[in-house]
Parts: C-alpha cells; structure tokens; sequence
C-alpha cells in the first residue's frame, strides 16, 4: 500500500474537509472533484485544485448560512416534497448546537458562575427566598457555614457570620462565643449592633466595650442610645427633652470626651478578608454585605446633634455672663468631636449645622480675645469640614443610590440573566417539542420542523450573547471583589455594594424605603419592553407565515 | 427559458462541449483544455447544471479507481450554445461588413 505524497493528503483532507460543511445539493460536485484529484498530476498541482474546489463549496456554505433557503435539495419524490430541509436543518442545528456549546462554556469561568448568581438575585426578591443585601432574611448558605464555623472552633469566621447573620439571637449568639473564643474580638459586639437586644444584654456588651478599650467614645454612644432610644421616643419625653436625662447626659458626656471614635470598619474589613480568603468565599453579597453598615450607632449620630446643640446652647448662655472660658470650652468640646466623628463616619453631614455654629463661636470669641490667627485659622476650619461633609453626603448618597454606571451594570446583568434564562427555557421547549413528535431519542430520527428550527435558532444566538454581555457587564465588580479577597484593597467594595444592591431589583422596578416598587418613572423602560416583545411576537409569526406559505408552493408545483 | 450569464470563461467551456456535443468530459480535462482552475470551472458547471443545460453521470473508468464525474451538455444546452454561437458568428459577419470599406462592396 503506498501513501499519497503531503501535500496530496492534505490536498484530500482539505475537500473532504469542505464537502462536509458544505450544503448538501454541492456534495454531488465536491465528490466530483475529489474523484478528480486521482487524475491531477503533479503533487501541488492537486493541492492548487483542492484549494479552488474547497473555496468554491466555502462560499456556498457560507450562502446557505446567510440564506438558509437557498440550498435546496432537488426534490425528487412526492415523500421527499414534504420532507425537511437537509441541508439548512443541518447547518442551522451546527450553529445551534455550537452557540449553546459556547453559552455553556462560560460557566467554566468563576467570573461567569458568579455573575450569574448575581443575576438570580432579582428572583429571590421575587419569589423571597433570600435577601436580601443589606436586608437579611433566612439564609442556608450562611446557616450552613455557620455550622462549620462551629464546627472548627474559628472565631474569626464565627464573628465575620455574627455581622450577617439575620437573627437577633443567632447573632447575639454567635457572637459571644466568637468573643469566647478569641477576646481580642470584642469589637464585634459594636459590630454587629444592639438592634433587637435586651437593655441587660446591651448593658453587658457596653460594659464589655468599655473595659476592652476605654478611650473610644463609641460604648458611650450605645450606652446613650439605650437611654435615648425609648425615652426620645415615649409621650411622656418627646423629642428634644432628652438632654435632660442625667444618664443620657453623663453617657454622651462621656463620649464627647474620649480622646478617640473608633467603629472598628477597618477591623472588620480585615477579619473579612482573612476569612473569606480562608474560606475561599467569592460570593459578593457575602463579602459585601458587611460593608452596608455605616460603622454608627444607628441613632448616634442624631443623639450627638442633639448632645451638641444642648453643649452649644449652654455655651452661649455662659458667654451671655461673661464666662468666656468655659464656653470656649463647650464650643471646643463639639468641635472637637466633629473632627473626631468625620475621619470615621458617613453620618458627619448631620451634624453640620452644629460645627459650623461652634467654629463661628470659637472665631467670634478668639477674635474678641484679639487672636486673629486663631480666628482665621477656625473659619477655614469651618469651611474645611462643611466641604468633607458636603463630600460624605455625596458618597452617601452614591452608596444608597448608587451612581449611573452601576446601576447599568446592574441593568445589563438583570436583563442578560433574564434573557438567558429565557432563551435556555425556549431551547428546551424546542428540544422537548422534537423529542415528543419523534418520539424517539434517535438522533437520525430526530427531525425538527422549520419554525422548531427558527426559534431553537434564535433562543440559541440570544442564549450566547446574552451570555457574553453578562460576562462583560459583571467583570469589573469581579475585579473589584478579587482585589479585596487577594489583597485586601477595600476602595471598590463601595462600588460593588452599589451595584449588588442595583443588581437585587427585578427588572424594571425601582428600590425605596427597603423594598422595591413598581415605578411610574420606569415608563420609558415599560414603553420598549412592550415593543420589544410585539417585535419578536412579529418576527417569530412572519417566520412561520413565510414557511407555511413557502411549504404550501413547493406542494402545489 | 432562464439562461447564465455568458462569460468569456463560460464560452470557453461551451466551445469545449459543442465540439463533440455526445460525448462526456471529466472536470480535470476540460480544466486543462480550456486552462481555467477548478475554483472557476466547477462554479460554471454548477451553473449550467443549474439552468439544465449540462447533464452529470459518474462513471467507473477502471477496477479500484474510484468513479468520476463526468458531463456533458443536455439537448436544451446543445441548442443553446448552437444559437449563442450562431448570433456571435453573424455579428462579427455584421461588425466586419461595417468595417469594409464602401468601394470595395459596390460591384452591382
């Protein structure tokens, strides 16, 4: 037996190579030419006059890729009139099968698998299954690994769960045993919040606090809030007659003296990274979620307002006699704390009035004292901390809002993931509905129908970009989360709360006041989604009108 | 009735089969004859397939060669090509009377 020279071999693997995708009525002549190469001497010369035959039987598959009904199959036989199309069924079933090849392989990536998580969790607002980011209700991923964490006796991850965790008492006690196991976290107890909790177990966490690090002003803050948030709230003490509860005064008196306000975000950021890098946790809601608290008491901010306005008030009454000193001490005492507050808290904007009346007073009376400079230097102070506060609102806003880029981002991956789901959904219906007329699981047995084979076509095409746009729209919050996770970079997680708290509405509603609601101002969006769906609904009805017409001539001729 | 459009190739190939109208040409001859390569013959002969003017048969030539393609133009194709290159012959009649000049035809 003797074997063709290479470039022959490769000359007869090139035309059979382009018989097989070609359209099946140029079979006959691409048989033709490879029949011929037996006669074709010269060894290149055989190679020249495959590469023409290949080109020639391309460019028709190529046109009955464009024009799938171009290439016909002559009919030759009544039972072949009514047969499919064999060689656009062929083609098309190709692409079908290699877009939903392709849509499947982006799950490989992590990057994908995680953004399509996130495209799911519109649905469990939907269907309230979980959720919700920054609203926690029953979760079994966190249940789950809070048993492991018990499990393994690590404190850290204990404490990381005792953050999140959506019950009160779960929390209260998950924390304590975090606490138990590692004393070092004791600042979980600020953490991880007083909501819900009985004074007495608010007392024992303030003392706590308090013992473990006396000089921060937050224990003060949470014991004042104790105090304050049922008496501010109550008929008998209205809003406003809280500064003359002595044990609200005492505590926040306290707090305005404490040489430092720590919230312990950047604690908390750090025992995040450590355990979900431990943990090999790349969900976002998780690494995220810990970042939607605002490292305050959740009155604190409105108590220190109230706390300053009574130091302000009694500072003016003592420089009304005379006693300049000991208001400039008042005055000094709640600016100084509103520097204090603004290096760690959002909220500093809320007691922006109070700062810039107390930097106005220690101006006015340094300029009565005849010291300009200082004057000088507490009007810039003013300014300084009236723009950081302008600042912070903005942010804070951004954060609640989020800003335009993410909220496309979570537009784009809502509306992939729904598309995607959509389209797999339609695949399978088309594959079912083949599988029911065949009734049969044969695959030369298996003869989809033209309208089968346009809508598999198109669920197959839209399964793929969608996917493609879901990958491309979620790759920057991936990065953002694998630069906190790999290097603890914390700068992006405002970004990615942003776009996770976006990302959690179903399609086509807007977020407020915790939940999400149907809005009027998603009227424009409603507009083309109603024109969207007439469009397909037309295009999928054209489709089938012009195959059922095309079927009904070719019967008739 | 349809026809192609009659390139100075797609003469080449017509003047190949109207010089022995019956008999069946392989592709790889009437490449060589008519010197065009296969990626512009076998579009022509797919053409003419198409129309229905060139006929195809595979034929066995000899024990353990596969069989070859083979053609030749049908009827329909025989009197078309005969019209096509009787018109062509009576313009160039007709451009080279024209071209004649006046003393040379004034005999009557």
């Amino acid at each position: 037996m003797t074997f063709p020279a290479f470039p022959r071999s490769v000359a007869i693997a090139l035309l059979r190579f382009a018989i097989w995708i070609a359209p099946h009525d140029t079979h006959e002549w691409g048989r033709g030419m490879l029949s011929e190469l037996n006669h074709v001497e010269g060894n290149w010369s055989a190679l020249i006059w495959s590469i023409g035959g290949a080109g020639v039987l391309a460019k028709h598959a190529i046109v009955a890729i464009i024009f799938p009904g171009s290439h016909r199959r002559t009919v030759s036989t009544a039972s072949e009139l009514f047969d499919k199309e064999l060689p656009m069924r062929k083609t098309t079933l190709a692409i079908i099968a290699a877009c939903t090849v392709a849509s499947l392989l982006f799950f490989v990536a992590p990057v994908f698998r995680q953004a399509f998580r996130v495209s799911l969790a519109q649905w469990h607002t939907v269907l309230n299954v979980k959720q919700s980011f920054g609203y926690p209700s029953p979760d079994p991923e966190l249940d789950a690994f809070a048993k492991k964490a018990e499990h393994n006796r690590d404190a850290e991850a204990l404490a990381f769960i005792a953050v999140r965790y959506p019950n009160a008492i779960q929390r209260e006690r998950l924390a304590d045993e975090a606490v138990q196991l590692n004393p070092n976290l004791t600042w979980v107890y600020a953490v991880a919040g007083t909501a819900y909790l009985s004074p007495s177990e608010i007392d024992r966490r303030v003392s706590l606090l308090k013992q473990w690090d006396p000089q921060n002003a937050l224990p003060y803050l949470f014991a004042a809030q104790k105090i304050g948030a049922p008496v501010t709230y109550s008929k008998e003490f209205p809003l406003g007659k809280l500064e003359q509860n002595p044990a609200w005064e005492k505590e926040m008196d306290a707090a305005f003296q404490s040489p430092k306000l720590d919230t312990y975000l950047d604690r908390q950021n750090q025992l995040d990274h450590r355990v979900l890098s431990r943990y090999r946790l790349d969900d976002p809601f998780q690494a995220a979620s810990g970042d939607d608290r605002y490292g305050f008491p959740n009155y604190g901010v409105g108590e220190c307002s109230l706390y300053a306005q009574s130091l302000l008030e009694s500072g003016k009454s003592l420089e009304s006699r005379g006693d300049r000193k000991a208001a400039f001490e008042k005055y000094l005492a709640v600016a100084r704390f509103g520097q204090m507050i603004s290096i760690d808290s959002e909220f500093t904007f809320l007691i922006k009035k109070e700062m810039k009346e107390a930097y106005g007073r220690l101006a006015s009376l340094s300029q009565t004292e005849g010291n300009g400079e200082a004057a000088s230097f507490y009007t810039s102070l003013a300014d300084q901390f009236g723009k950081a506060a302008d600042r912070q609102r903005l942010l804070l806003r951004n954060r609640i809002q989020g800003n335009d880029v993410s909220n496309w981002n979570a537009f784009l991956v809502r509306l992939s993931g729904l598309l995607m789901i959509f389209c797999a959904a339609l695949l399978l219906l088309c594959m079912l509905g083949v599988l029911v007329r065949s009734c049969s699981f044969r695959l030369s047995s298996l003869h989809p129908s033209r309208l089968t084979l346009a809508l598999g076509f198109g669920a197959a095409v839209g399964s793929l970009l969608s996917s493609a746009v879901l990958f491309v729209s979620y790759w920057p919050y991936s990065e953002l989360l694998q630069r906190f996770l790999s290097k603890g970079d914390d700068s992006g997680m405002l970004e990615l709360s942003a776009f996770l708290r976006d990302a959690q509405h179903p399609l086509g509603t807007r977020y407020s006041l915790g939940t999400w609601v149907v809005s009027s101002s998603m009227m424009v969006f409603y507009f083309w989604f109603a024109i969207t769906v007439l469009c397909a609904l037309a295009i999928m009805l054209a489709v089938f009108r012009h195959y059922q017409t095309r079927l009904r001539v070719g019967a008739a001729a | 009735m349809k026809t192609p459009r009659l390139s100075p190739q797609t003469l080449r190939v017509l003047e190949r089969f109207i010089e022995s109208p019956t008999a069946w040409r392989y592709g790889y001859e009437l490449s060589r004859e008519t010197g065009l390569k296969s990626g512009t013959l076998y579009p022509i002969l797919m053409r003419l397939a198409k129309y229905g003017l060139l006929e195809t048969k595979w034929v066995t030539t000899e024990d353990g060669v596969p069989p070859r393609h083979t053609y030749r133009l049908t009827p329909n194709g025989v009197a078309l090509v005969r019209s096509t290159f009787a018109d062509s012959r009576s313009s160039a009649r007709t451009a080279l009377k024209a071209r004649r000049p006046a003393f040379s035809g004034g005999k009557a």
